[in-house]
């Protein structure tokens, strides 16, 4: 209960429709956060019926309660802490053997519970006949066929949901315990267990749990004990080989038991179809999975347009609200927080949050028809070498095109320090603004040598990824966590679509909000800081630059070509519109940095005078690697949900980028 | 023989799996245990293996795959 309201508790394997039924019992009624002290994320959300209100928590998807994970320990410690009034559990009707394992690692914890049999359609296609109230009998718990995608048939399960509160009722595993007690030591175990050791779990349960060789609950148990029971327990734990095993068998032999007579047993073969077969394919798999996300992101652009058009319209605000300012006569410094800080970030942010719209849009599509996981499968070596899942070149290739849809295509990760590693090194991809000028600017130094320009630039961002990865790897992966795939590739679903946007809109709101709240205060001080009325030379920032011009100068970094880096830090595009506000004198660098100004005509010729080759290889080595920009910054701790991992990783960058543009000055140096 | 070895299209039950704990509580948690039939899909150099088990297909890390041992002649 918390505050009166009715707490359910969803638990399910991965697959087995724990979010489907999550977005279809709560809507739009979504709190996305953390799990407290902990960085795994935490889904809550609520629904009204009868006049009640009932709070909806969704437990990370794992496949057992083991405590191998965050995940799991989270799972487990929340349910036994009795937070819950009632938990949830699913099962997939159409593996029902196996997905009935999660069922089996609850029996013994004592919290009441109802079993949901989802995606019940897909089991009657198969023609798996399965009869809820056998099953019901034998459990003592209520059991209801679901198909989660139709809302329709929710009506059984809120029946289920009913009864549960009421009765409370809990799981009978009597069955299971009689299988448990053929495993040797496992009544003697049992014996030694006071009652009530760990609250919220039974004797059966734990010593289940210390004969699997759970490290949690041997410890307490190693602690709680004393004497004789000690030393006796010590010699079962020592006698136990594989107990993970022995009591994987009994559960099993117990849901054997169970379905016999519950369901016919249809034989399955797998399917595995044309698409299937070129994804998994030796030599072209990988080229597929390519060529499917860029797909997915030239889709992605097509819900992103609208979004990316409220942007420009808001930039096309700017002017005529500054001059409608002005002629009201409000100060010029009033004008310039609504117009140049305000309006010019909610625009520059809103154009960015189309592709994130778009990106969370297909992902989540192709994360729901279950291609995400057959990618999983094909890269899973590749990205395996930096300590990643396969999931993780799809943020990859995202960055392309920009950084902010990587950070957030990277939510598809089921692991925390996975997740942040592989935005870590997303940032490390060129994005589309980077694109968009470091061609333009090797063109204008370097004339054909431009494309060895590019080339070095993409070795130097596997050789960085490289590094990042073996940087941040140790920590944010340890190599106990890292462990060979175990992945089901579930059949393709059609996704739900209302559910799917409204998740979309959800996600695409909350980033809007945190992103926000970043963003706007950091344009605030970087617009102060090169606020002047007159020339440039009355900017704080310009004080500044000449003054540590001697040290930037080691990096091959003049003033001017100093603080266009630390403007790509806010956004890369703009970065030679800061060059040529600085250099021509014209325009302000603050409206360079966000795009509102054009570039002088005389561009070309101001930069090749004033820039030497060396120079201007440095410059684009530090602008390239630079923090990808303050939007991607703040999608990166929106994601990572840890402002110390996020402000680790920028300041990584920022040393890493200016290390780079050193080295190529000065190999520069001794070229020309 | 080891299920790493097993070539597509081989089927056989699963006579014993070893390992570390972590390991053999996240492999009883998908569904494979002693006694369980397993169907190879595929098996490519430098990709996990699929294979098919108690009507799931799931992708197996191949060094994994050298500590799980299958009967073959048993099945039919």
């Amino acid at each position: 209960m918390i505050d009166g309201k009715t707490v359910i508790a969803l638990l399910g394997q991965p697959n087995s429709g724990k979010s489907t039924l999550f977005n279809g019992l709560t809507g739009m009624k979504q709190h996305v956060g953390n799990w407290p002290g902990k960085t795994v994320e935490k889904k809550e959300g609520s629904f009204f019926r009868n006049g009640k209100e009932y709070i909806v928590a969704d437990l990370p998807g794992t496949y057992s309660l083991s405590a191998n994970s965050d995940e799991e320990i989270i799972t487990r410690d929340y349910i036994a802490s009795g937070k819950a009034d009632v938990v949830c559990i699913l099962a997939d009707s159409s593996q029902l053997e196996r997905s009935m394992f999660m069922l089996s690692d609850y029996a013994g914890i004592e919290v009441p519970c109802f079993l949901v049999l989802n995606l019940a359609d897909v089991a009657e296609d198969q023609g798996k006949k399965i009869n809820a109230d056998a099953l019901q009998k034998k459990l003592s718990i209520p059991v209801v066929l679901l198909s989660a995608t139709d809302n329709k048939s929710y009506d059984g399960l809120y029946k289920c949901l009913d009864e549960a509160l009421k009765e409370k009722t809990v799981l009978n595993a009597d069955s299971l315990i009689s299988e448990y007690s053929q495993i040797e030591g496992f009544d003697e175990l049992k014996g030694l267990i006071p009652a009530g050791i760990i609250s919220g779990y039974s004797t059966n349960w734990l010593a289940a749990k210390a004969i699997e060789g759970d490290k949690i609950v041997r410890d307490k148990l190693s602690q709680a004990l004393s004497g004789s029971d000690k030393t006796k327990y010590e010699s079962i734990i020592s006698n136990t080989d594989k107990g993970a095993l022995k009591t994987g068998e009994s559960k099993f032999k117990w849901i054997d038991g169970l379905l016999d007579g519950v369901v016919n047993r249809v034989e399955t073969k797998p399917v595995f179809g044309k698409f299937d077969k070129a994804i998994t394919d030796k030599r072209w798999g990988k080229l597929v999975v390519i060529l499917v996300v860029i797909g997915g992101l030239i889709g992605s652009f097509i819900p992103a347009l609208p979004l990316m058009g409220v942007g420009m319209a808001i930039s096309a605000l700017i002017p005529p609200v500054s001059s409608a300012m002005t002629s009201a006569g409000a100060p010029a410094l009033l004008t310039g927080i609504v117009c140049n800080v305000l309006l010019q970030s909610l625009a520059f942010i809103v154009q960015m949050l189309g592709f994130v719209f778009g990106v969370t849009l297909v992902f989540g599509m192709l994360e729901e028809i279950g291609v995400m996981a057959r990618i999983s499968y094909v890269f899973d070596n590749t990205m395996g070498k930096l300590g990643l899942q396969g999931k993780s070149v799809m943020p990859f290739l995202v960055s392309f095109g920009c950084t902010m849809g990587g950070a957030a295509g990277a939510r598809v990760i089921d692991n925390w320090g996975q997740k942040v590693l592989t935005i870590a090194l997303a940032w490390a991809v060129p994005c589309g603004a980077a694109w968009s000028i470091i061609p333009m600017l090797s063109t204008m130094f370097f004339g054909p040598g431009a494309v060895l320009v590019i080339i070095i630039i993409l070795l130097v961002m596997i050789l960085h990824m490289w590094v990042t990865a073996k940087v941040f790897g140790a920590k944010l992966v340890p190599a106990s966590e890292r462990y060979g795939m175990i992945m089901e590739l579930p059949p393709y679903h059609k996704p739900k679509w209302s559910a799917l946007l409204r998740y979309v809109f959800g996600r695409t709101k909350d980033t809007f909000l945190r992103v926000i709240k970043v963003v706007i205060p950091i344009c605030a001080v970087f617009w102060l800081l090169s606020y002047s009325t007159g020339s440039v030379e009355e900017s704080i920032l310009y004080k500044i630059g000449t003054a540590i011009e001697p040290v930037t100068k080691v990096f091959g970094l003049n003033w001017q070509l100093f603080m266009a880096y630390v403007a790509s830090s806010v956004g890369k595009e703009g970065a030679v519109g800061v060059l040529s506000a600085l250099y021509s004198g014209t325009g302000t660098v603050f409206g360079a940095v966000t795009g509102a100004n054009a570039s002088v005509d005389n561009l070309n010729q101001l930069l090749l005078s004033n820039i030497a080759k060396p120079e201007a290889l440095a410059f684009m080595m530090a602008v390239t690697f630079n923090v990808p920009c303050i939007v991607a910054i703040a999608a990166t701790y929106q994601e990572t949900h840890s402002a110390k991992w996020t402000g680790l990783i920028a300041a990584y960058y920022t040393v890493v980028s200016l290390l780079l543009a050193c080295i190529a000055y000065h190999i520069g140096l001794l070229i020309w | 023989m080891s299920l790493s070895n097993m070539s597509k299209g081989a089927e056989g039950i699963i006579s014993s799996i070893n390992g570390d704990t972590r390991f053999l509580s996240r492999i009883t948690s998908i569904g494979l245990t002693p006694g369980c039939k397993v169907k190879i899909i595929k098996n490519d150099k430098n990709r996990p293996i699929l294979l098919y088990s108690r009507d799931t297909m799931i992708a197996l890390n191949k060094d994994e795959c050298d500590n799980i041992m299958v009967n073959t002649e048993v099945a039919s």
